[in-house]
């Protein structure tokens, strides 16, 4: 330890100790950069090579051709679009979802604290059994899910859940939903708890009906765990490959063929690191701009 | 200590009771039962239909329309994982090397167990490497003024806005060209506290933050060093965020896929997401012992996350009410 006196205490909060701040912060900082900030700039530093691992010998400084071959790669474009369709999907769904929920377990009701406590078990399922889970609920031959709708009538016969292309992508959705909603409906049960009892009393006495109430003074109150829950999971579904790796491998055709499946086939398919590079580097820009966007939003309206 | 608790539960309850915010009375019990069992059904119903699949036959298993509840119980798959002996296959016993019989057990099995020595492995030292490595930084950045503290805090917290996939190809090349790691559990343990420090970092700061400075200060006069400060006044008070970050921290490890997919490539390394990963698209293996592995990879985060739920929650939501 650095020699630090304490000293008296100032009109600062906190004591002033760079020596042991340093010391202490150094551990936690040497393994960020060595595996997250100098991979990042490594990254950058590949996407401006020609880098193909099939073609090891021969690696062209190309300046920024990765990035504009991607702006005029059709397949990007339908990746992109396939990657927005999915987060808002995914993370539209968990929201209302978590909101009925946590609606829902705010009751107060016998046995509203195990049901709570069984929202951990999607949250902790890890998301590759989740996806061979719904893979094999929505199988076409043995699934539950032609199963259960053939049972109740709903269909008449067995359908190819995910080889449509276009359910596809919302089946895959509803799997991470699934494994998403528990975290977002216990962030707005907190939230919800928070809220004094005496507005709604309040608002009974003047009369205001369920839905007013609901309205005027649950919804407004949900406000900065609605924003938690939408920069959180737009972050999460942005960049999830697991649930494609596993479900449908970007198919069928190119259906469920997201961003991040883009960067697998690029690199290590294709063996294009410096494309892969390019792809990731667009795909990491994307997040801290949509991140920041949000903390702004956040910050500017609470 | 139950009187204490009880008194507690019963003001929860008179509190809760009090509490009544939205639904009429009126077929409320009916309302909140069936919400109860669609609830139930969608959350649990999941994973039920996985553990029964891995408990049946492969013959019960396709039948049309599904078993709800399983005809036979066999724990065949689950003795094929945890006991597995390679059968010679002959001329006599040729059913076993066979799929159409589903009795067949494909070799990859015999991954499993050691997938599952690996995932515990890597999930205990990253646990345990991730708390230690928060614990210091975030002390120092909650309770010491230093140049730089800014500049440091948005470095830990910026590199978790960077999406993994976009990790993969930088780190297989760091891992490959500069730590000659590849394909270890210590290259799995390095790349997951880069997942899991910044988390752990923020939360344990917002726990920080919430105890008053006096404390440590108090400790600092009488001449503690910030070491000792830390274990002997921040680490008691802090004890629900530290073991909230163990759970994160072996859950996050216990989940991970893509970069375990990337750095390792034989069953030296291998997690058990990557070896269950290689079922799903292997189609000789049956759809029981797929599901078996399932619930072999479900079981201990789901025990642990029910059994520490108090501090999970509370881990998860701290901060959130505050925005």
């Amino acid at each position: 330890m650095t020699s630090s006196i304490a000293r008296p205490a100032s009109r600062f909060r906190l004591s002033y100790d760079s020596g042991s701040a340093i010391f202490l912060v150094a551990p936690a900082v040497l393994v960020l950069g060595l595996v997250a900030v100098y991979p990042i700039g490594y990254s950058f530093y590949n996407s401006l090579f020609d880098l193909n691992l099939a073609r090891p010998h021969r690696v062209p400084f190309v300046w920024f051709d990765n990035y504009a071959k991607l702006f005029h790669d059709p397949q990007f474009w339908i990746a992109v679009r396939r990657t927005t369709v999915y987060t808002l999907v995914t993370v539209i769904g968990t929201a209302l979802l978590a909101l009925g929920v946590a609606l829902f377990l705010n009751e107060a009701f016998r046995g509203r604290r195990i049901l709570a406590a069984l929202l951990l078990v999607p949250w902790a399922t890890p998301s590759i059994v989740n996806g061979l889970m719904w893979k094999w609920i929505y199988d076409p031959t043995y699934g539950l899910l032609n199963g259960l709708l053939l049972t109740l009538g709903i269909i008449e016969k067995y359908q190819v859940w995910l080889g449509d292309p276009n359910l596809t992508i919302f089946l895959i959705a509803q799997a991470a939903i699934w494994k998403q909603m528990p975290l977002a409906a216990i962030l707005l049960l907190v939230t919800m708890k928070s809220i004094p009892d005496d507005l709604y009393r309040a608002a009974k006495v003047d009369g205001a009906t369920v839905l007013q109430r609901f309205w005027h003074i649950t919804l407004p109150a949900l406000k900065p765990g609605f924003m938690l829950v939408f920069v959180y999971e737009t972050m999460i579904s942005i960049r999830h490959f697991d649930l494609f790796a596993i479900m449908t491998q970007g198919g069928p055709g190119d259906a469920s063929f997201t961003i991040s499946w883009q960067i697998y086939i690029e690199s290590f398919r294709s063996l294009k690191f410096g494309m892969g590079s390019a792809l990731s580097f667009v795909l990491a820009l994307a997040t801290l701009i949509l991140s920041y966007l949000f903390i702004r939003l956040l910050s500017r309206k609470l | 200590m139950t009187t204490a608790s009880q008194t507690r539960s019963n003001i929860e309850r008179h509190v809760a009771v009090r509490r009544k915010p939205l639904l009429p009375a009126v077929g409320r019990r009916a309302l909140l039962l069936s919400l109860s069992v669609l609830f139930l059904a969608y959350v649990i119903g999941p994973v039920y239909w996985v553990f029964v699949s891995s408990i049946q036959s492969e013959a019960d298993l396709v039948s049309v329309p599904p078993n709800w509840v399983p005809d036979d119980v066999t724990l065949q798959n689950f003795h094929a994982i945890f006991f597995y002996d390679a059968k010679e296959v002959t001329y006599e016993s040729r059913r076993i090397g066979d799929p159409a019989t589903g009795d067949f057990i494909p070799t990859a099995a015999q991954n499993l167990l050691p997938a599952l020595y690996n995932s515990v492995y890597v999930g205990v030292w990253v646990a345990i490497l991730n708390v230690l490595l928060s614990l210091t930084a975030a002390y120092a950045i909650a309770r010491i003024r230093f140049r730089g503290r800014r500049p440091t805090l948005y470095l830990i917290l910026v590199t978790r806005a960077i999406p993994d996939i976009a990790l993969v190809v930088p780190l297989f090349l760091v891992m490959r060209n500069f730590l000659d790691i590849v394909n270890t559990r210590e290259s799995l343990i390095i790349t997951y506290l880069a997942v899991t420090v910044p988390f752990t970092v923020f939360i344990l700061i917002n726990y920080f933050e919430s105890i008053p400075a006096d404390l440590g200060k108090a400790a600092r006069v009488d001449g503690c060093s910030h070491l000792q400060v830390l274990r002997h006044v921040y680490l008691p008070v802090g004890m629900p965020a530290v073991v909230a970050s163990l759970l994160f921290a072996f859950l996050t490890s216990w989940n991970e896929f893509v970069l375990a997919l990337m750095l390792t490539s034989t069953i030296a390394a291998q997690t058990l997401p990557i070896v269950i990963s290689g079922f799903v698209f292997d189609f000789t293996t049956s759809f029981s012992l797929v599901n078996a592995a399932g619930v072999v990879a479900i079981v201990p985060p789901v025990v642990l996350a029910i059994l520490f739920e108090r501090y999970i929650v509370s881990g998860l939501t701290a901060g959130a009410v505050k925005g």
